[in-house]
């Protein structure tokens, strides 16, 4: 490959980046450039997009997926009398 | 009863009023705290411990939130659910936990992961170990409890700067400016940061994932 092109490592680095903000054309360019002629880079922004969506899906519905994630009755406890001890200060 | 004295009745104020303060009572944590932990402690504890990954940091944030709640009920106005309110007080219990956490850790430590992210290329920045072909739907794969296990052991391994930045921004949903700020960096580590962490997940689910589940590296 030529030395002014992007090699891969560069490409998953601005590939990364360009989830988070806008990149300068030249940058998004070379990118586009690299990732027609690169199976493994092609493959490694679809798995990033795929990170992304599970991430989606993990925040949407984590607190209803596993019930069996429970507090245990002596932390549960715990919190209780904390809070009973903090209205008797506040009173 | 006339239909008409019914919804007279129904509507004056006297028995609005009395519908309201009924609620209240009863929803009043200063009235009865322990109510509330049985009714959203669970659901709270799960919310923290699917960010923070450590059960004894996920317990304690529960109970700064329910502390929070009962020193601002004054303030609360029925204007969301209970749940929501709740949940949303815990959301910055979490934020403020990564904020403190970055404090306390020098930046040195974001790199123990780097060596093998470094292996994945040759010197020319071409892969070395070129990424596999998954063929994965998140949705199917959402919805297996292994998997799930797995990505918990995979951002558990993270160094933990790392892990609050991808968990900020693909979890919590924060921009990158708001990140930075969080954890007291600057805009271009905050990109290395996320970077690192995307690459360091996509490496581990591979390897502890899709490996094991024999899909072949078609070259």
């Amino acid at each position: 490959m030529k030395h002014w092109m992007f090699n891969c490592k560069k490409v998953t680095r601005l590939l990364s980046e360009s989830l988070d903000r806008n990149l300068p054309l030249y940058q998004r360019m070379g990118m586009r450039i690299h990732l027609m002629m690169c199976k493994f880079c092609s493959r490694y922004k679809e798995q990033l997009l795929f990170l992304r969506k599970t991430a989606r899906l993990y925040s949407e519905s984590s607190e209803d997926s596993d019930l069996s994630i429970q507090l245990s009755p002596e932390v549960g406890k715990r919190i209780k009398e904390s809070m009973v001890r903090f209205l008797e200060k506040h009173e | 009863m006339t239909p008409n004295f019914c919804e007279l009745f129904l509507t004056s104020p006297h028995f609005g009023l009395k519908v309201n303060k009924k609620k209240i009572i009863s929803n009043n944590p200063v009235e009865n705290p322990e109510k509330w932990v049985d009714l959203y402690g669970d659901y709270l504890y799960r919310f923290a411990l699917y960010r923070v990954y450590e059960a004894t940091v996920a317990e304690d944030l529960v109970q700064e939130t329910f502390l929070a709640a009962l020193g601002s009920f004054k303030n609360f106005q029925y204007r969301s659910s209970i749940k929501t309110w709740l949940t949303g007080i815990l959301k910055h219990k979490i934020t403020d936990h990564f904020r403190k956490q970055a404090k306390e850790q020098q930046l040195d430590d974001i790199e123990p992961n780097m060596n093998k992210l470094e292996a994945l290329f040759d010197q020319n920045g071409h892969w070395k170990i070129k990424p596999a072909n998954w063929n994965a739907d998140p949705q199917k794969l959402y919805d297996q409890k292994e998997f799930i296990e797995v990505l918990h052991n995979c951002l558990r391994e993270l160094p933990r700067r790392q892990a609050s930045a991808f968990i900020l921004r693909e979890i919590v949903g924060e921009n990158t400016k708001e990140i930075c700020k969080i954890l007291d960096v600057s805009t271009t580590n905050c990109w290395v940061l996320l970077h690192r962490a995307r690459m360091y997940l996509r490496r581990c689910l591979e390897i502890n994932w899709f490996t094991n589940l024999n899909v072949r590296e078609s070259i």
